[in-house]
């Protein structure tokens, strides 16, 4: 190890253990290391933020050297760089996310001018399209549930009873069919659901916690 | 077209699907639909809060998931409206401040004043942020979304701290979600949490709640119609007529599941008394 990854991996442990410690010990005196914690975690906003940054140069970077040589998709880079910039624009002068939302220095009857134009590209551009693709997914799992769902083996079929049973109870008209579908799905939810998802949710946290101890003292397993 | 290719040509399910989505939608059909103990607990934990109490509304959703999470959003931020209780908005996901502003257009404010009995906080840019704004909400927040020091709001001088909430409420897509209010502010602070979630998300929550560590969870554009009955406000999020679509859908991939596998065992059948 050269002295500069050890200096890293000094680093790299030292806050790890901080941050493992301070969460589950509280020390006020003489130093209020959950306060230290704290400030430290404001200078991490900073940095991502400029790591945000640098994300967009580079993205530019990117798109308009595709532009500048004519490569295969360079039009579709055209209008990546130009939506881009020209919602970024939009957004800062007139927008929750306006840079000057009090009127300052921006004139307010610009962003009275500008404001329509951001409610049109966000609301029924970008609400509708970025909807209209997620809502695709129901006739990925239409399709999909009545391939999957194949009673081959007892397994199988025990899955296939299983999930037929929740999208019934899930249906609102299930109630008036039959008040015992809601019953099932509640039980099947509360109960195989749960075992099975607290299953996965530990083995990930001890997964987690095993590569960061790893990380921590950089031990290859 | 044979009956092996009808039923495995996934356009057919398509046609079917659009078709049993759109007529019902269309023709505003309406059907009741009963409470699930899930929403009746976030209901009901929002009734027993005292008053003057701080409810942190956190939108941690995308454009992609509105016809999922924005009803539970308006029906909820609208109930709060009618307690008295103070409300902040914040969103760890980039598309929560102009979403809490769609939110805000569309319910009835009543008497409550901006700065006063509720803040649009604006857009939590990392974990850091959330850790931070439980011990000091100006610090992490030097101004509000409308661009007012955050420190001189009178909300924030009554709570300048997160830990002094009462309940968090985030509407999750994933992460960041609800594990970041989980872990610190659910965890080390004791705060109640609620979640709403998408349907395809919600199996995730389901262990939390079992355990306690979330007092409900509001599942899909059902939940949104539960509590618009909850709260006597039907038609406010448009969730209610889509129950019919929703039940309709439901039914038909129930019947397409059945079909399927009448046809899959006939096969089968066939194949083994072929081969013997």
């Amino acid at each position: 190890m050269s002295r500069r990854d050890l200096l890293l991996q000094v680093i790299i442990f030292a806050l790890g253990f901080f941050y493992a410690f301070t969460y589950y010990v509280r020390v006020s005196e003489p130093v209020d290391l959950q306060a230290l914690g704290d400030q430290l975690f404001a200078y991490l906003t900073a940095m991502l933020t400029v790591a945000f940054a640098i994300g967009l140069i580079n993205l530019t970077r990117v798109h308009v050297n595709s532009i500048r040589r004519r490569r295969p998709i360079w039009r579709y880079s055209l209008v990546l760089v130009i939506s881009m910039y020209a919602m970024a624009v939009v957004s800062l002068i007139s927008s929750p996310f306006a840079i000057d939302p009090t009127g300052a220095v921006i004139p307010p009857a610009l962003m009275d001018a500008v404001n329509p134009i951001w409610e049109f590209l966000y609301y029924k551009i970008l609400v509708s399209i970025n909807a209209s693709i997620f809502s695709l997914l129901a006739f990925f799992i239409a399709s999909a549930t009545y391939r999957a769902f194949k009673a081959r083996s007892v397994e199988s079929t025990l899955f296939l009873l299983a999930g037929l049973l929740v999208v019934i109870g899930q249906a609102p008209a299930s109630d008036l069919i039959w008040p015992g579908f809601c019953a099932i799905r509640d039980w099947i939810m509360a109960f195989p659901t749960t075992a099975g998802e607290r299953g996965i949710l530990i083995g990930v946290a001890l997964g987690v916690i095993a590569f960061s101890v790893r990380r921590m003292i950089r031990y290859s397993w | 077209m044979s009956k092996r290719s009808i039923i495995s040509d996934p356009r057919l399910v398509y046609a079917l699907l659009a078709l049993v989505v759109t007529v019902p939608i269309l023709s505003h059909a309406v059907l009741p639909v009963p409470v699930s103990a899930t929403t009746r607990a976030v209901f009901d934990f929002i009734n027993r809060l005292p008053a003057n109490s701080l409810v942190v509304l956190s939108f941690d959703y995308s454009t992609s998931t509105v016809p999922e999470l924005h009803p539970q959003a308006i029906v909820v931020t609208q109930h709060l409206f009618t307690r008295p209780v103070k409300i902040m908005f914040v969103a760890q996901w980039t598309d929560g401040p102009a979403l809490t502003d769609a939110v805000l257009d569309a319910i009835e404010k009543g008497n409550k004043k901006y700065g006063v009995d509720y803040v649009m906080l604006g857009w939590i840019p990392n974990i850091a942020t959330v850790i931070g704004m439980t011990a000091n909400i100006a610090q992490f927040f030097p101004v509000d979304t409308l661009g007012n020091p955050t420190a001189s709001l009178p909300l924030i001088k009554e709570f300048p701290a997160g830990k002094k909430a009462s309940l968090v409420i985030t509407f999750a897509t994933g992460e960041p979600g609800l594990n970041d209010y989980l872990q610190f502010w659910q965890a080390p602070f004791n705060i109640p949490v609620a979640v709403g979630s998408t349907a395809s998300a919600a199996p995730g929550y389901l262990p939390f709640y079992n355990s306690h560590q979330i007092v409900g969870i509001l599942i899909s554009l059902r939940a949104a119609a539960e509590y618009e009955i909850l709260i006597g406000r039907i038609g406010l999020s448009g969730a209610i007529p889509a129950m019919v679509a929703l039940s309709a859908s439901h039914a038909m991939i129930v019947i397409v599941v059945v079909a399927a596998n009448v046809l899959f065992l006939l096969r089968r059948r066939k194949t083994a008394g072929d081969s013997t």
